[in-house]
């Protein structure tokens, strides 16, 4: 038997079911894009792309961890521009060396993740209620310790830039988005964690049949809580990436970054951080990609709107089937 | 067969108002297959929970490989080797079967999961059980049957001594219930102890060594299976004395107009070609084990869950019943053997549940009429004397008795002709219950008609007019309250299935 | 405290509510003891000005979390009413009174489409309000060419608008804020629709297996809320005059707060829409209070934020003792 007992799975769920598809997607609309505008065929564009995709796929990394668990994390945008705030204030205005800013940013980060996951996993809060919170909070917090200012972290050429450099690199002549390197990188380590590690397995256990993983013994407070730490981390790291690429932070902002991580995870299948990568690449081309063919950047996020309903519901639709089929 | 395992004696376990244990003794020996049978409520899941762990015993002594033991969860009872294969299926569906076996076990190379060592093992063991599975699919593309192989699997990964199956064939597929009953004698091979739990009589017979049979939470006797009959079971299963007297005849006349007739009803494997008629002013009891199909009849005909096929007529007339909605049109109310999730808004009062079902009568314009509601609602309290200090008592607060009222106030209110009541007194209080039978002769002799699904033998033969006995979603036969008895049903209800 | 709780007077008010009010009381004495221009009425009437659309975003989500659900697309709705149908005034000519339908109407278009999903499709509403949120600033964005829409002022032609939050010294907007809350309080307490809803909020089974069309009635509660949503938007260009595409978000999280903290359970089947209102006017009031500090506006997101923590964790914990 063994191989004949899944006759009726396809070739796109054999090889990673949505990502395919996701990946065909991106690679579609990128086609498009090039063959439709020749302004959008340029290397500069592609930098383009990548440099608004950094801090978006790693808050998408970081936060399909708390999708897999069946929870979301919505403190993720005004997380980010609260930490970059902190950091960046630190920086400009205490005199600190620039990687204790990026430090500082990253561990806000994960204490606002620790107290997400506090507040779902030890006191119940319904996920979505307590992250509105913390986002309420973080977007007060984050403009009452900067005074409402913006903050301008070192821009390139000064001291202390270094750290845009990570993200973007010149070599000779030619700028080198070596951001994408890492973001590929962190791809890969979350995506281990994620499919070999307890953290990983028992996220995905917990959101699938939380009383089953609590009969097997299984800490399910901690490693709940971890969930929403890991979305809190990349929340961090999205917010070191956002200071590097865009240089200045406005308190008061944030509020709708979340939506596009989330949103990008969710077009990836809500269950794999490739996918969640993907997902986003999908926005990001969107937004970019449109305005070379004549469209507003806007009709990105109504696009989005309608392929989100429309994932889930593809999805609710085959597992009404496959239910009915059972029952037959 | 070889040494004892575990005894099991004297235990007695008492929970509020019941006595759900009364000095019970069992015991499994090595490589024996030991069937625990009796009636729904007899207590042998309860003993199996005192067994692993998941009640404590009230008094009594568990010895296990010649020691005293009490185990305080579940997880105590695996790690000394005693693990039970649930009804109810306990995996983790997004993780693959491999996945599943080793869950809170993992094994490790540094801090990665070492999954492939895990297929592998995994493999070994479906080997070693001859199961066909392959350990890296995922849990929930595996049909049910498969499924209770991996929880089985896993039991068996924990090095068992004693396995307890809890009903496992209910889930089963013929060809499954024979790659079940292999597993089942390799161990046996080995030394195991088994403990059955089943009410499927042929599969006793086929597969048990001994038989150990309770009634009301009391120790009957054990039997060598191979020594006895099917007969010998079912007479020490049933052999109660019956406190209230069974109906000596059908209080309907013979010639009562025909209320409601299904004809081929099928709605899944629970149900399979149903048909039967109801008469006016007839109590229909509908009886059968755990998992007979009578619930998912109910639901079908009431149109809770969708059907396959079958026709419903009510007097006479053809009618299309896809939902509950077109049910209630028509005159059908269903009180759900669980209240607290089907039957009432707990969070709201004795009123507001009371109209629920009929609301568009209770309308001045666009706005409630409070007072006529709440009038209705006290006729009814008074009229089925249900206990609440007013109507406009939470129906959380009232005892599992009254609660049933207000679901019957429901349906009398939206003056329902064809009652289905799905076991009307689970968890009601013997004072309750009769107050309930009360209501539901007087209901009958006013003229509607009632369906009484009830796993009590006791309240079949006290209620009915006239018996429907269901096993594996199929009707078993049809018998006249004159020739019903408890030997009657339950040959019926355990009707022979091929292995 | 629980004997305090099961007095007659206490629970026929909601101690909830009562609770809510000792701390409405008790932020305006402490405002008004720090800062002498606090207290007094046309202060807080001024302030309260500020404070209408989200009084109206509060009572329409209420009807969405009455039903065990929620809806997170009723900022970005708001502004996406208030664009489209100020930008028709304003680019199109049409004229003010049709503009202020205009606006209740794509409220209320949004509500079909998030309801319809939600109620007939069984798209979780978490998603339902995420594409909907997205889908809501895009068409603003597109449809107003991501410019910012300035509705007429007071004294220009069409800017009797305004009145509708205060006309002379009359408080308007208050009253007829009251009413819409009165109106609110009919529907979901006397009516067929709110029965139906708060149970179906509580449990849909059973209400189900009762013979009611539940799609229909959950439905309907996504209907309301986009109505209010829409009136919502009104009331914000009458205070504000200027809208900007792209923003709407932060109001979310003030709407569902002032809901939450007044006794609405985010379970569903229990929701008070008086309890809304003082909830409303604490969000207010502290909003008001804060600047009289002289403190950064900011600190009402924080205390706001940590509010309703203490507010959903009291409504867990109490579901969790009964159980």
């Amino acid at each position: 038997m063994g191989k004949s007992d899944m006759p009726n799975k396809s070739i796109v769920e054999r090889l990673g079911g949505q990502k395919v598809i996701v990946l065909l997607v991106v690679m579609v609309l990128f086609a498009f894009f090039c063959i439709a505008s020749p302004n959008f065929r340029q290397y500069s564009t592609v930098l383009s792309i990548l440099d608004y995709s950094y801090y978006i796929a790693l808050m998408a990394i970081g936060v399909t961890f708390p999708l897999i668990t069946g929870g979301v994390d919505l403190s993720i945008g005004t997380g980010l521009i609260c930490y970059s705030l902190v950091g960046g204030y630190l920086v400009v205005h205490k005199g600190c060396p620039t990687i204790v800013g990026i430090l500082v940013a990253v561990a806000f980060g994960v204490a606002i993740g620790l107290l997400n996951g506090a507040l779902v996993a030890l006191m119940n809060l319904p996920p979505f209620m307590a992250t509105l919170c913390t986002c309420m909070i973080t977007r007060g917090l984050g403009a009452l310790i900067v005074n409402r200012l913006g903050i301008s972290w070192p821009t390139s050429g000064t001291e202390g830039s270094w750290f845009r450099d990570i993200f973007k690199t010149t070599i000779g002549d030619i700028k080198v988005p070596l951001g994408f390197l890492w973001v590929v990188l962190l791809v890969a380590l979350m995506a281990f964690v994620l499919n070999h590690t307890p953290i990983g397995r028992y996220a995905i256990a917990i959101g699938s049949n939380k009383e089953a993983v609590a009969l097997s013994g299984i800490n399910v407070r901690f490693y709940h809580t971890m969930a929403y730490v890991i979305s809190g981390l990349f929340a961090g790291l999205a917010a070191v990436a956002y200071s590097a690429v865009f240089s200045t932070v406005q308190p008061g902002t944030g509020a709708g970054f979340e939506l596009e991580a989330i949103g990008g995870a969710i077009i990836g299948g809500a269950g794999s951080v490739e996918g969640s990568l993907l997902g986003v690449f999908v926005i990001c081309l969107l937004k970019t990609g449109l305005p070379y063919v004549g469209l507003q950047a806007n009709w990105q996020q109504i696009i989005t709107g309608l392929v989100l309903i429309g994932a889930v519901l593809v999805d609710i639709l085959k597992k009404k089937r496959s239910g009915e089929l059972r029952a037959a | 067969m070889g040494e004892v395992i575990l005894t099991m004696k004297d235990i007695d376990k008492t929970f509020p108002g019941v006595h759900a244990l009364d000095h019970v003794n069992f015991e499994v020996r090595k490589g024996e297959v030991h069937a625990l049978m009796g009636e729904n409520g007899a207590g042998k899941s309860t003993l199996m929970k005192v067994l692993t762990g998941i009640y404590a015993k009230d008094s009594g002594t568990i010895t296990y490989e010649g020691k005293e033991v009490s185990f305080h969860n579940t997880r105590e009872a695996q790690d000394a080797g005693i693990v039970i294969v649930h009804q109810e299926l306990n995996m983790v569906g997004h993780l693959t079967v491999a996945q599943n076996i080793y869950i809170g076990r993992e094994f490790r190379k540094g801090i990665r999961i070492d999954d492939k060592k895990m297929n592998e093992e995994a493999a070994k063991l479906f080997d070693r059980l001859r199961i066909h599975i392959d350990p890296t699919e995922t849990m929930s593309s595996l049909t049910v049957g498969k499924q209770q192989m991996c929880e089985i699997a896993k039991a068996i990964s924990r090095d068992a001594k004693v396995i307890i199956f809890d009903e496992p064939s209910a889930a089963l597929t013929e060809a499954e219930i024979e790659e079940l009953f292999k597993i089942i004698r390799d161990l046996r091979e080995q030394q195991v102890g088994i403990v059955y739990i089943s009410h499927r009589m042929d599969e006793i017979k086929v597969i048990t060594d001994r038989v150990t049979v309770m009634r009301d939470g009391a120790y009957v006797g054990t039997l060598i299976t191979k020594d006895c009959s099917k007969e010998d079971i079912i007479n020490m299963m049933v052999g109660r004395v019956i406190y209230e007297d069974p109906k000596a005849c059908s209080a309907v006349p013979p010639d009562a107009p025909v209320v409601l007739r299904v004809e081929h009803l099928n709605a899944g494997r629970m149900v399979q070609n149903v048909s039967f008629e109801l008469h006016k002013g007839e109590i229909l009891g509908f009886s059968g084990l755990m998992g007979a199909g009578r619930t998912e009849t109910a639901r079908a005909i009431f149109g809770a869950d969708p059907k396959e096929s079958g026709d419903i007529y009510i007097n006479g007339k053809k009618v299309e019943i896809n939902s509950p909605q077109d049910a209630v049109r028509n005159g059908i109310g269903y009180l759900s053997e669980d209240r607290k999730q089907f039957g009432i808004v707990v969070q709201k009062t004795v009123a507001e549940n009371s109209t629920l079902a009929n609301l568009g009568n209770f309308m001045r314009g666009l706005f409630i009429n409070k007072r006529k509601e709440a009038q209705v609602a006290q006729q009814y309290v008074d009229s089925l004397a249900t206990k609440t200090p007013s109507v406009e008592q939470l129906v959380v607060n009232l005892s599992g008795g009254n609660q049933q009222k207000v679901v019957i106030a429901k349906w009398l209110v939206k003056d329902c002709e064809i009652l289905i009541f799905d076991e009307p007194t689970r968890g009601i209080d013997v004072g309750a219950k009769n107050e309930i039978y009360k209501l539901m002769n007087r209901l009958a002799a006013e003229g509607k008609s009632i369906i009484m699904i009830s796993s009590e033998m006791t309240e079949i033969l006290r209620m009915s007019d006239r018996v429907l006995v269901m096993c594996e979603g199929k009707k078993t036969g049809e018998l006249d309250i004159q020739e019903a008895t408890q030997e009657t049903i339950m040959t019926l209800a355990t009707r022979e299935i091929s292995i | 405290m629980e004997k305090l709780k099961q007095h007659p007077i206490v629970k026929k008010a909601g101690f909830n509510r009562i609770v809510l009010c000792g701390v409405l009381a008790l932020m305006y004495l402490l405002f008004s003891l720090a800062n002498k221009n606090f207290a007094g009425l046309p202060r807080i009437l001024s302030a309260l000005n500020y404070a209408y659309f989200l009084g109206f975003l509060s009572l329409g989500v209420t009807f969405v979390i009455a039903t065990g659900g929620i809806d997170f697309s009723i900022g970005p709705v708001m502004f996406c009413a208030a664009l489209i149908s100020g930008f028709c005034l304003t680019s199109y000519g049409v004229p003010m009174g049709i503009s202020l339908v205009l606006s209740v109407l794509v409220g209320m278009l949004f509500g079909v489409f998030n309801g319809y999903l939600v109620a007939y499709c069984s798209v979780p509403p978490f998603i339902v309000s995420m594409a909907s949120m997205n889908i809501a600033k895009g068409l603003a964005s597109v449809f107003t060419k991501t410019q910012t829409v300035s509705w007429p002022q007071s004294s220009a032609p069409g800017g009797w608008y305004r009145n509708l939050i205060k006309m002379g010294s009359i408080p308007v907007g208050l009253i007829i804020f009251l009413a819409f809350a009165a109106l609110c309080a009919v529907i979901l307490n006397q009516t067929r629709a709110g029965r139906y809803i708060l149970c179906l909020g509580s449990n849909q089974e059973a209400v189900r297996l009762s013979g009611v069309n539940v799609k229909k009635w959950k439905m309907l509660a996504y209907v309301i809320c986009g109505t209010l949503v829409g009136i919502a938007a009104i009331f914000f260009v009458a205070a504000y005059t200027t809208v900007q595409p792209g923003y709407g978000d932060q109001y979310n999280n003030e709407a569902i707060a002032g809901c939450v903290m007044g006794g609405t359970s985010m379970a569903g089947g229990l929701a008070s829409i008086s309890g809304t209102v003082i909830g409303v006017f604490v969000i207010a009031l502290l909003q008001e209070g804060i600047l009289a500090l002289g403190a950064a506006k900011d600190y009402q997101q924080v205390i706001t934020g940590i509010i309703v923590i203490a507010a959903v964790y009291a409504d867990v914990a109490a579901r969790r003792r009964k159980n």
